[in-house]
């Protein structure tokens, strides 16, 4: 589900400089709306114990989407493109490396 | 380079902590704290649900302190805003293994790396002592310039001037993820308000 990198209006607003990123303002609602449903189920299942269920997902598509259309710096789309081969992801180890790591 | 290490017990149980890890720059109440955060998005999750390992990265777009007049003459971003500020993108990646309790997140710069890499690595863990009750929050913030010869004098100073603005964030955000597990205790014991 990749979009054609929408590279449309980069010279409508002048003042942008200290404003929040376009991504900011397009996706906030969407955001809001992960966030609220990612801490809810971090606190009450993930770090409890009951990790079997990724019961945010619809909400991180919807988001991520959103991003994966107004997200305009080049390095930050990289991540958000494949993170994995991005030479600013860096991999936390909690153990010695010896896990491949996550499924997707 | 310039390396920082510190500690802190959060008296608080491990769970509760890493959730307030996680809202620290998105919670609304946190804003005025942080406020040179400007903006936080999440660009990557992965849930392991076999194993219990939860990985995740986001952006954190950081204003710097306004940086000096020659500086700010390298940096168009910089130039543009008033103050001679900034806007620094830093990538955070975590993993939490919820299994071994253990939470480590790693912050890199994005921007101007041509000039300076700034890398904080942090852990929180279970205390050894008291395991289910307290955490045990461990950094270490390391600062590297880029000798680019002719900027050295100039790139000294950016160190310190970004180590003096890590210094007082890190403070900051630990009193933001005490405030907000206070605020989860509360929550827990029902009797917070229903808001955020």
């Amino acid at each position: 589900m990749v979009f054609g990198r929408s590279k449309s209006s980069s010279s409508t607003t002048p003042s942008s400089a200290s404003a929040p990123s376009k991504a900011a303002a397009a996706c906030s609602e969407l955001r809001a709306a992960y966030h609220e449903c990612f801490n809810r189920w971090y606190a009450d299942k993930f770090a409890k114990g009951q990790w079997q269920s990724d019961e945010c997902a619809d909400h991180w598509h919807k988001y991520r989407a959103c991003l994966e259309e107004h997200l305009e710096d080049k390095h930050l789309r990289q991540i958000l493109l494949d993170a994995e081969t991005s030479a600013f992801y860096a991999r936390p180890e909690a153990d010695p490396p010896s896990e491949q790591g996550a499924t997707k | 380079m310039v390396v920082y290490t510190q500690e802190h017990v959060y008296r608080h149980p491990w769970d509760r902590v890493t959730a307030a890890a996680w809202r620290k720059f998105t919670d609304p109440a946190s804003r005025t704290a942080l406020s040179h955060v400007a903006d936080v998005h999440t660009l990557h999750r992965s849930l392991d649900s076999d194993t219990g390992r939860l990985h995740a990265a986001r952006s954190i777009t950081v204003r710097s302190l306004p940086l000096p007049f020659i500086l700010r003459r390298l940096l168009p971003a910089a130039a543009a805003s008033p103050n001679g500020a900034a806007l620094c993108h830093c990538v955070e990646t975590s993993l939490v293994d919820a299994p071994r309790r253990a939470m480590d997140v790693v912050v890199r710069n994005v921007s101007l790396r041509g000039l300076i890499e700034v890398e904080e690595r942090a852990s929180y863990r279970p205390h050894p002592d008291r395991p289910d009750d307290w955490t045990q929050f461990r950094q270490e913030t390391t600062i590297r310039c880029r000798p680019l010869a002719a900027l050295a004098a100039v790139a000294e100073k950016v160190e310190n001037r970004c180590a003096e603005r890590f210094l007082q964030n890190s403070a900051k955000g630990r009193d933001v993820v005490e405030r907000i597990c206070r605020y989860l205790e509360a929550e827990a014991a029902g009797a917070a308000p229903s808001a955020i």
